[in-house]
């Protein structure tokens, strides 16, 4: 299902990165940065609410002359904890979503539907992810020494903002498509990979089916954190699909890391990861006209602690929001 | 010679551990438990023992050890007491290991935070 949207621009973003985000190939792209999973903080889960808070708050002082209406949130934690804690420092009108990696385009979409109301105006999008807080959460706590494969990916520390608004700016978000649930009984946590590239192949294909366009439309095709390998099998995937070849695809999960080091594995993850890359190098790059139209695809692996437990699958979800230069 | 062999068989157990990881997709958790498993089972006859005397300490820090203490603490105590030993022996050699575990882990939480 695609929705074409005709007054909804991005505004200023704000990124706070952490470990191994800040020291890779974006360095010095960030508005912040912090060294440690811990920051002076006592817990992981306390360090991730700190660089949220940052993050919005450095949001809020680039736009300080607009009127917050409302503030749309995303993490990985049980029961979105990290952006209800840190979004009642605001006393802004707040809605938690989940999509898992998928929420930055799922918050996108939503603000975008939202702004037709006439009362509301700027919206603030936030996404956040702590690499331990999601290893605890999804797979096992770092304190048990697990080893992890190589295929398996590395969540992104880092908390991001963005505004969205009805008021005009450079870049305009031009339409979005809500992806399908689809499920290709992966069962193993580690590999999202592989579970998530089916879906985000599917978005793509029905986005440009419903809007008519052609791959080559886009200057850029950057999916979520499908990984190394995810990123070679989603090329693949759709030049057995559908016969294209795609030459303006990339992965922002092999892009965001340094790839010699061993400890990333596959490349980044987590609902942080595209927006770090989006805000940090492609939003830029858009403002000096080097891109003029991107597509971001959102991918989200749907499990939960439960779920992995039980061994059950792991549905996926890939939404999309495709974003222009005016 | 019985340094060799004692390098050789913890890597290739943890060889095993790691085809088990990468190419059966196996828990960390479940690895573990196959481990002890295997250590008990090769109780049998005594082939661990045979193991430990040529290997020393080799196969005796090894998880498969863990299995195999668990295992003659558990006959020699049956053999001892009859059919309630096997209660009261399984854990009779293993828990030198156990308590340094928890005294040690406790101490150390004390004092330090987990890194990455």
């Amino acid at each position: 299902m695609t929705i074409n949207f005709d007054n909804v621009y991005l505004n200023n973003t704000s990124v706070v990165a952490g470990p191994f985000l800040y020291d890779g190939p974006l360095k010095g792209n960030f508005d912040d940065e912090y060294k440690d999973f811990y920051d002076g903080e006592k817990t992981y889960e306390d360090c991730e609410i700190k660089e949220l808070i940052k993050s919005i708050n450095i949001l809020i002082k680039k736009e300080k002359n607009k009127k917050i209406d409302l503030m749309i949130s995303s993490d990985l934690n049980n029961q979105l904890i990290v952006s209800n804690f840190a979004s009642k420092n605001f006393g802004i009108p707040y809605l938690g979503v989940y999509n898992a990696c998928a929420s930055i385009c799922e918050e996108l979409i939503i603000a975008g539907s939202l702004l037709y109301n006439k009362d509301i105006h700027n919206i603030i999008c936030t996404t956040s992810g702590h690499n331990m807080t999601s290893e605890r959460t999804y797979r096992n706590p770092t304190e048990y020494g697990a080893s992890k494969p190589e295929y398996s990916t590395f969540t992104v520390s880092s908390g991001t903002s963005c505004l969205v608004s009805d008021i005009k700016s450079s870049i305009k978000i031009e339409s979005g498509t809500i992806g399908k649930v689809f499920d290709l009984n992966i069962k193993d946590s580690n590999d999202m990979g592989s579970a998530m590239t089916p879906s985000a192949v599917l978005t793509l294909f029905e986005h440009l089916k419903d809007l008519n366009r052609k791959p080559n439309y886009y200057d850029l095709i950057i999916s979520g954190d499908l990984g190394k390998y995810g990123e070679k099998m989603f090329k693949e995937l759709y030049k057995e699909e559908y016969g294209i070849e795609l030459n303006n695809y990339i992965d922002s999960a092999v892009h965001i890391y340094n790839n010699e080091d061993k400890r990333v594995l596959a490349g980044g993850s987590g609902p942080s990861c595209l927006p770090s890359y989006v805000y940090s190098k492609i939003i830029p790059d858009m403002k000096s006209k080097k891109l003029k139209k991107v597509l971001l695809l959102a991918t989200g692996a749907l499990l939960n602690t439960t779920s992995v437990n039980q061994k059950k699958t792991i549905p996926c979800v890939c939404h999309a929001v495709s974003m222009e230069v005016i | 010679m019985i340094f060799i062999y004692a390098f050789f068989f913890s890597g290739i157990v943890c060889l095993i551990g790691e085809i088990l990881i990468t190419h059966f997709k196996l828990k960390p958790g479940v690895v573990t438990s196959l481990f002890v498993s295997l250590g008990a089972f090769l109780d049998i006859f005594n082939i661990y023992d045979w193991f430990v005397s040529k290997c020393g300490a080799g196969a005796m820090v090894v998880i498969t050890s863990f299995g195999h203490l668990i295992m003659h603490g558990a006959i020699l105590e049956t053999k001892k007491t009859g059919l309630l030993g096997l209660f009261s022996g399984m854990f009779s050699f293993t828990t030198a290991g156990i308590t340094a575990t928890i005294v040690f882990s406790f101490i150390f939480a004390l004092f330090f935070k987990p890194k990455n």
